[in-house]
């Protein structure tokens, strides 16, 4: 699990173009979206794909998903589940 | 001094010209097909196809398919020589062009990019020769027959209403007679992927100001309006009596909650033309489908209406989103509703959005006294245009 | 039709200043080089906050618009089968972005529009401008030009033997225009035409009477480098030569096949 922590924030990183952070800036339970890292519904799609990429994990961008996009920490129990 | 509309052209996925285009619309048959049929694509979503391949399209202009110009040139030029006909425009005058296009020849940018990748010394270069916004309105110069002042604007989903605007101003300062203003944009691999991206293409027939929307549907087309200055017109459709864009400043794609560009455009619009909210007969709705922009369009809608929002639709449940065309070719439309009392049905409607509760027109109702009908185009970038026309 | 120019500004100008100029990290991480630096440029040029709620126009030009951004998306529809597509790069690719993203950073719900139209984008953009202020539609003005370039569009144009004579070139120059002089202004537009034909130096300078104090800067845009809106670039070097002290310029265009362009401009007063 920390390791896949650790792996997702680096391709939140990456991919995000996160510019001046490290993985260790980001607070794996602190809220992506809003005050957290500030990311919006462009990145959200943009996860969506980080997940299908690496992982193989599919996920709707709909209401449901939501919880899942709530922290770097329910990102990685959703991988954890529906890794294949 | 007065800008009348003296001449409309129309080509959709519900066909070509303007009578074919209401024909379509009064009968509810929509131009949305389940899956695309001459655009290259694995995407098997509904889009707004035009029935005609790149061949045809040639042949139907009496151009020679050698000339290989693109798709959204072809249908340009289609809809512009309609407009030029209908209005009897004498081409020996200062005609000029505002044009606008946010693919451009980008169906053949397609094509070259596919070999060039492999090889960078393949791929046809007639292929990229069409790529930039230009070189469309230099086609339809070309085959139109056009020789004055032109010009081409792209901003994105309101491009085509931003060309109306900018062909007003050429007309009021007597830098042109007569101006052909309106957009055109083809199906594209680049734009039905990009939105796919966005994840905001309904893979059903799309439903705008529906509780159940889920996106839109892509289209393709062209719509083009001539205008001249009142006093030098024999005969015409309507009046241009207002226009405004504005920008939501909210965020590069998504509108804001409140509608603030939308409300800023509408009520600028009918402002410049001096009328109020209460004079506004039909809204022809920006419309698309989404989520955030039926929601934020609502909003707006309420905030400069209150509890008197006029009747209003969206047409692109019929046409599909037409991007930089949409703002022409629902200008025409507009036009046409004004001129002969016609309410367009809001295809596919069925449940309100809440909180909004906004109803629009779901029936097909033509003979109505109308008097003010307004356009609205909305794109990326929260670029946010509205027209006002006025009898 | 006249307007006055209050500040000109160069991409070179700002390259240092990136992060300063767009400290929005949300925005500045989304741009490509063109619009990071295009963007920057103009606000820039616009200064100061009371400016900024004074802008009531944003008018951008630029002939290829947001070319790196547009392959990037275009390479990721063919390489990846239209499957995994970042959406990012087709958002950024649209051609009112720069413009719209100063809008976005400057809160600025004013008049916001793009015009592409080959070598002509930044003078019908000039035009456009010229037009509000002629219509008292707009009093503070940010103009501007941008274009990139990329390999695959110089190896493109290569191909089209578009370099036999010059070198590719990109850029951005933005303008703060006004309506009326202020104490500030630096120049003015005095004059703009979109002839039909070509005509020579001479021709240009019996048509505005170009006198031997004067200077008529004719088909210059190629010094800095092949692209459609290089004319900003003598645009903004004809505002500096009447900050030096030239009473009058008169700016020729011809860029490759296209139709000629004339701007004049003047000093102030």
């Amino acid at each position: 699990m920390e390791q896949l922590i650790q792996e997702l924030k680096e391709h939140l990183i990456e991919e995000l173009n996160l510019e001046e952070i490290t993985p260790e800036d980001i607070d794996a339970e602190a809220p992506l979206f809003g005050d957290g890292l500030g990311l919006d519904s462009i990145d959200a799609l943009e996860i969506i794909l980080i997940l299908e990429k690496y992982y193989g994990v599919k996920l709707a961008n709909s209401a449901e998903a939501k919880p899942v996009f709530y922290s770097v920490k329910t990102l990685a129990e959703y991988v954890m589940q529906n890794r294949k | 001094m007065g800008i009348v509309v003296t001449g409309v052209g129309l080509v959709s996925a519900l066909g070509v010209g303007v009578e074919q285009n209401l024909a379509s619309i009064r009968q509810g048959v929509s131009g949305i097909k389940s899956k695309p049929e001459y655009l290259r694509t694995t995407n098997e979503v509904p889009v707004g196809e035009l029935s005609m391949s790149n061949e045809e399209l040639h042949q139907r202009l009496s151009i020679s398919p050698g000339e290989h110009l693109s798709r959204t040139a072809l249908l340009a030029i289609l809809a512009v020589r309609e407009a030029l006909e209908d209005a009897q425009v004498d081409l020996t005058r200062r005609v000029g062009l505002i044009s606008s296009t946010s693919v451009a020849g980008m169906d053949l940018t397609e094509h070259f990019f596919e070999d060039f990748i492999e090889d960078e010394s393949a791929g046809r270069l007639r292929d990229v020769r069409m790529h930039d916004c230009a070189a469309t309105t230099q086609a339809i110069m070309r085959y139109c027959g056009i020789k004055g002042y032109s010009t081409t604007i792209s901003t994105a989903c309101s491009s085509g209403a931003n060309a109306v605007i900018m062909g007003a101003k050429l007309l009021k300062h007597g830098i042109v007679d007569c101006v052909v203003v309106g957009g055109s944009d083809a199906l594209s691999a680049f734009t039905l992927n990009g939105f796919k991206s966005l994840m905001i293409l309904d893979q059903s027939p799309c439903r705008p100001f529906d509780a159940t929307r889920a996106g839109l549907n892509l289209g393709e087309g062209a719509g083009y309006l001539v205008m001249q200055r009142e006093e030098e017109a024999m005969k015409w459709y309507c009046r241009l009596a207002g226009s405004a864009n504005r920008n939501d400043a909210y965020h590069q794609t998504a509108s804001s909650v409140e509608g603030d560009g939308a409300y800023l455009a509408m009520a600028e619009a009918l402002a410049s033309a001096g009328l109020s909210p209460e004079d506004v007969d039909y809204i022809n709705v920006h419309g698309t489908g989404t989520m955030n922009n039926d929601a934020a369009e609502s909003a707006a809608m309420l905030r400069l209406f209150a509890d008197a929002v006029p009747a209003f639709s969206s047409t692109k449940a019929f046409t599909g989103h037409t991007l930089a065309a949409a703002g022409g070719v629902e200008a025409v439309l507009s036009v046409m509703a004004l001129h002969r009392g016609i309410l367009y049905p809001n295809m596919n409607f069925r449940e309100p959005i809440e909180p909004y509760g906004l109803v629009p027109v779901v029936e097909f109702t033509q003979g109505r006294d109308l008097r003010c009908v307004v356009s609205n185009s909305f794109g990326f970038g929260g670029n946010c245009s509205s027209l006002v026309f006025t009898r | 039709m006249r307007c006055y120019i209050e500040r000109v500004c160069r991409q070179s100008d700002v390259i240092s200043d990136v992060k300063q100029l767009i400290p929005d990290a949300g925005l500045r991480r989304r741009m490509s080089r063109v619009v990071k630096s295009a963007v920057a440029t103009g606000v820039e040029c616009v200064g100061g906050v009371e400016r900024i709620e004074a802008l009531d126009a944003i008018v951008t030009a630029t002939g290829w618009g947001c070319l790196a951004d547009s392959e990037r998306f275009l390479r990721n529809v063919i390489v990846d089968k239209e499957q995994l597509l970042n959406p990012t790069p087709f958002i950024q690719s649209t051609f009112n972005t720069v413009g719209g993203q100063i809008a976005l950073l400057k809160h600025n719900h004013c008049y916001n529009v793009t015009y592409v139209n080959r070598s002509h984008s930044f003078e019908d953009a000039l035009l456009d401008v010229l037009l509000r202020i002629a219509d008292a539609q707009s009093e503070n003005v940010l103009l501007g030009a941008f274009d990139e370039q990329t390999p695959s569009q110089q190896r493109i144009m290569e191909r089209m033997g578009l370099f036999r004579r010059c070198q590719c070139g990109e850029g951005a120059v933005f303008a703060l225009v006004t309506a009326k002089p202020t104490e500030r202004s630096v120049a003015q537009v005095s004059g703009i035409e979109f002839l039909a034909e070509s005509i020579s130096k001479e021709q240009v300078a019996k048509r505005y009477g170009v006198t031997a104090e004067e200077e008529l800067m004719y088909n210059r845009y190629a010094e800095y480098g092949l692209y459609p809106t290089a004319s900003a670039q003598v645009f903004a070097e004809a505002v500096e030569r009447i900050q030096q002290g030239v009473e009058r310029v008169v700016v020729y265009n011809e860029y490759l096949g296209d139709s000629p362009t004339i701007i004049e401009l003047k000093c102030i007063g």
